[in-house]
């Protein structure tokens, strides 16, 4: 079977390799037929990137430890869900799902515009079959899944702490969200190098970027949520560059999505939309590189991994020829609109834009110059936390604050006047609660005062957006309230459901400031000693011993109350995993008592659990946190309706593309 | 009407330009980052370094009482020096012998006093998160 | 084994079957030729795409005065250059000859 899988792999690599070469000159000579063929080939390396999928996925179902990579990430005892997402848990298995879905999603954009905007399609396929050679290439060539060897008896298992729910998940969604940055990517370099200047490719491109965007947002909050109860030192973000990985290109991402309404709206742009999605695209290849290289830890580690220099090179190709296509057609892409004013929507889009920019570069520097200054002074530094805080704080907050703004400014030019009159109820109100929270002692971190009155105005602005739309919507058409508000979303799509994802971020935004007011405290507990900790009294009742097949688990029982009434029981402890190896896996299990009114979370780490039944604890209560998973869920409902299909505007944009000549669907 | 010159050529010039400020600013004074060397590399340095070591011999004591003792010496070199650390606060369950960690601290009198929950362990396989001490 | 072999070979025969489609299909077209973007459509793409602007900007400020988030006075300044960008964008449009005219079958 390794065979099928390695000869699959082959087959994409010369479906990929014919699709570049023969994509590529069907555009430029404008060959009918070979364009057709160069897209058939797209496709059918979709498919046989799926035989070779599929012959991995079922080597980890049948438990085949002939194959050295399911040997590796695998064994008898393990569930069947975590075999299959073992498929993901090493190097060549994630490089084949990042195949299958790239494949995936560049069949079905060149499926679906099969009929549309020929002249730009024909370039896109090319540039999607040239980024898939690059990972064909990986896995035909240097990193390969169908290694065989003699099957072991049994094989090396799942990392206990990845077997989880939420690390099961957290790698598709994240690979869901890189790889569809490719076609956006794709798109705008296909425009280059068809000369369009017009709006084409971002309208085939937004509902990609939309996926792709959200599910990288929702892949990062998944992995971060996994931080939080598995890995369970207190936190859910340690700015590790694995983490950091993931973040860049959703900033640059997200700073994309706004600088495209800008061209949509006056025409603006066009060159920065461009080198932000090529950065936003790279900054993902740039991310797989980090994850899988293990570049940062130490420039040796570099070397030692087999795919690190080729992954360089293959970033180094990419920005090349995006620069490249980039300065080729500068002159074409001027345009002649001008920003107006600095008090307009525009405007504001511009500084959000600025702002994730900056914030996405510093976190680029906080990575990076580890490694440089390693290249290049031969000393390693680690950059910590204080520095991604600072940042975080000196360009997110006033993106916080941008988010409300935004929404209630006129595009082009707004008068002062007008400005203040809508502001002034989110203005008061952020203010009153601002001070509210000052007195109720919020004022114990200064950054924290300030987001939280910050999401105050927003949250204000937003819900004043709903309402005064709504009320416009009830005066035309006379709908009850429920009836208006819901077709003033329904003809709004993107506007709304914009507005319901920027509700998702402050959110976020809450619940992250929550963590500059956590209350932490820690001591060693005989049985019936209890701490206290901003309320609650935790008791440690006793120890017990489990023992399951998969390990020897010890918990400390806990009895939480609070204000002398009895909250409910805790469980926290350790897990020693038996698993073949010199020495056993121990992780700590925490124990997480949510109270789902206040967002609150009190947090019990077993530290150490000494031969005396002892036990030294580290307990937080942790304010608002809850509000961060929350949030994935209103950003996900959010991004649903802003996607949803628009049959009015479909029309719209089919009349424009029509009428600019041709056949029905020619444009 | 539409002004001839765009401020907004002039807004972008001044972000960066504000930016690079912030960066610097806050770079000149924070530092760029702890420096990070090797147990054999120790010798000389003042000031606080991220040391980065493999753990030799048994450990001794409680970090959550007195203090977790421990030696540490170059992952790459088996025969090279050893330096005493000694360390308080959350050990990463990951911690033992033969383990590569880093740990945050100042050398003081021959022996390297770790910041309080500054270690941090490098997993040994290939893509398992590392976990941090205490964040 | 062999069966793996089998299989490898009917998914590359099936393969090149896929690619080599469009040439099997139409042996001898009538023209092979890609549909391109000629200057004069592109120049009505442009105009179509600033019609398309114009008139959405006209929208949402008469939606935003509705709402409320531009005042009367804001609104009587802005909808006359509004406007008459429109009006000239629809000008403009119909000026360039219809090029559905001399539409091509792809």
């Amino acid at each position: 079977m390794a065979e099928l899988g390695r000869a699959a792999l082959v087959v994409t690599l010369g479906l990929c390799v014919y699709a570049t070469v023969a994509g590529s000159y069907a555009a430029a000579r404008r060959r009918r037929r070979l364009a057709g063929s160069a897209r058939n080939a797209l496709i059918a390396a979709f498919g046989s990137t799926v035989v070779a999928a599929g012959v991995l996925a079922a080597g980890f179902l049948r438990s085949d430890f002939s194959l050295t990579y399911v040997a590796q990430h695998s064994n008898r005892t393990l569930g069947r869900a975590y075999k299959l997402s073992a498929f993901w848990g090493g190097q060549e298995g994630s490089l084949l799902l990042w195949l299958l879905i790239l494949t995936g999603y560049a069949a079905l954009a060149v499926w679906l515009n099969r009929n549309r905007a020929r002249d730009l399609v024909v370039w896109v396929a090319p540039v999607l079959a040239g980024i898939a050679v690059g990972f064909a290439f990986l896995l035909v060539a240097v990193a390969s899944p169908f290694d065989v060897q003699a099957a072991p008896a049994d094989g090396a298992g799942l990392n206990p702490s990845l077997q989880n729910p939420y690390m099961m998940a957290h790698p598709p969604f994240l690979y869901l969200g890189y790889v569809g940055l490719a076609v956006p990517f794709a798109f705008a370099m296909g425009a280059l190098l068809s000369g369009r200047t017009d709006e084409r490719w971002i309208v085939a491109t937004r509902r990609w970027t939309l996926v792709a965007w959200t599910a990288l947002g929702v892949g990062q909050l998944l992995g971060a949520h996994w931080a939080y109860v598995e890995v369970g030192w207190g936190g859910y973000y340690a700015w590790d560059p694995v983490e950091n990985a993931a973040l860049m290109p959703f900033l640059a991402a997200t700073a994309f999505l706004h600088s495209v309404m800008i061209q949509e709206k006056r025409g603006m742009l066009k060159v920065w939309n461009v080198v932000l999605v090529a950065l936003a695209f790279c900054l993902s290849i740039f991310g797989t590189f980090l994850t899988r290289s293990g570049v940062v830890n130490s420039i040796h580690s570099f070397s030692e991994s087999n795919i690190g220099p080729w992954f360089l090179a293959f970033i180094f190709v990419a920005v090349a020829f995006a620069t490249t296509l980039i300065v080729w057609r500068l002159p074409l892409l001027r345009s002649k609109t001008r920003l107006e004013s600095l008090v307009s929507r525009e405007a504001v889009f511009l500084y959000n834009n600025l702002l994730l920019v900056a914030l996405c570069l510093t976190i680029l520097w906080g990575v990076a110059w580890p490694i440089l200054s390693e290249a290049v002074r031969g000393t390693t530094v680690v950059v910590g936390r204080p520095y991604y805080d600072f940042f975080l704080r000196i360009f997110g907050l006033p993106l916080l604050l941008l988010m409300g703004i935004g929404p209630m400014i006129a595009w082009r030019r707004a008068s002062l006047r007008g400005l203040g009159r809508t502001f002034l109820w989110p203005f008061l109100i952020s203010v009153a609660v601002g001070l509210v929270l000052l007195w109720r002692g919020a004022g114990s971190s200064v950054p924290g005062l300030i987001a939280y009155t910050f999401s105050a105005f927003v949250l204000a602005a937003i819900a004043l957006e709903f309402i005064r739309g709504t009320r416009a919507r009830k005066a035309l058409a006379s709908e009850s309230w429920p009836g208006a508000l819901f077709s003033l979303i329904g003809r709004n799509r993107r506007r709304y459901g914009g507005y319901i994802v920027h509700v998702a971020i402050v959110f976020l935004a809450i619940g992250i400031a929550g963590s500059a007011y956590d209350s932490v405290v820690e001591g060693k507990l005989a049985p019936g000693q209890s701490l206290r900790v901003a309320g609650y009294s935790v008791l440690y009742q006793r120890l017990v011993e489990r023992d399951t097949p998969h390990a020897a688990e010890v918990r400390a029982q806990l009895l939480v109350s609070r204000d002398g009434k009895v909250l409910g029981p805790l469980e926290a402890g350790k897990n020693s995993f038996k698993i073949a190896g010199p020495d056993p896996q121990v992780s700590s299990e925490v124990g997480i008592r949510t109270n789902y009114l206040t967002g609150e979370d009190l947090f019990v780490i077993p530290e150490q659990i000494n031969a005396d039944g002892s036990v030294y604890f580290r307990i937080f209560v942790k304010p608002l946190v809850n509000l961060i998973w929350l949030a994935g869920f209103v950003f996900l409902f959010g991004s649903i309706i802003a996607l949803w299909p628009d049959a009015r505007e479909q029309r719209r944009l089919a009349v424009r593309y029509e009428e600019a000549g041709g056949t029905v669907r020619g444009t | 009407m539409a002004r001839k010159r765009s401020p907004a050529r002039l807004i972008i010039a001044l972000s960066i330009a504000a930016v690079l400020a912030i960066f610097l600013l806050y770079t000149s004074i924070a530092g760029g980052g702890t420096p990070s060397v090797k147990p054999s590399q120790l010798g000389g340095q003042t000031g606080t370094v991220a040391l980065v070591g493999r753990v030799v011999g048994a450990p001794t004591g409680d970090a959550h009482a007195g203090g977790l003792r421990f030696r540490l010496r170059d992952v790459q070199n088996p025969k090279g020096t050893t330096v005493p650390v000694v360390y308080t606060g959350t050990v990463p369950d990951l911690f033992a012998t033969g383990r590569d960690i880093v740990v945050e601290g100042k050398l003081e009198n021959g022996t390297f006093v770790a910041t309080r929950d500054s270690m941090v362990t490098k997993c040994p396989s290939k893509y398992s998160a590392t976990k941090p001490a205490g964040q | 084994m062999s069966g793996a072999l089998i299989l490898g070979a009917a998914l590359a025969v099936l393969c090149v079957v896929l690619v080599a489609l469009p040439f099997l299909r139409e042996p001898d077209p009538l023209s092979d030729e890609l549909d391109e973007l000629t200057p004069e459509r592109r120049r009505r793409l442009a105009l179509a795409e600033e019609r398309d602007r114009a008139l959405a900007a006209l929208k949402e400020l008469e939606a935003d005065h509705r709402a409320g988030r531009v005042s009367d006075e804001d609104y009587r300044i802005s909808i006359g250059p509004l406007r008459r960008e429109a009006a000239e964008a629809l000008r403009a449009l119909d000026t360039v000859p219809d090029a559905a005219a001399v539409a091509e079958t792809v």
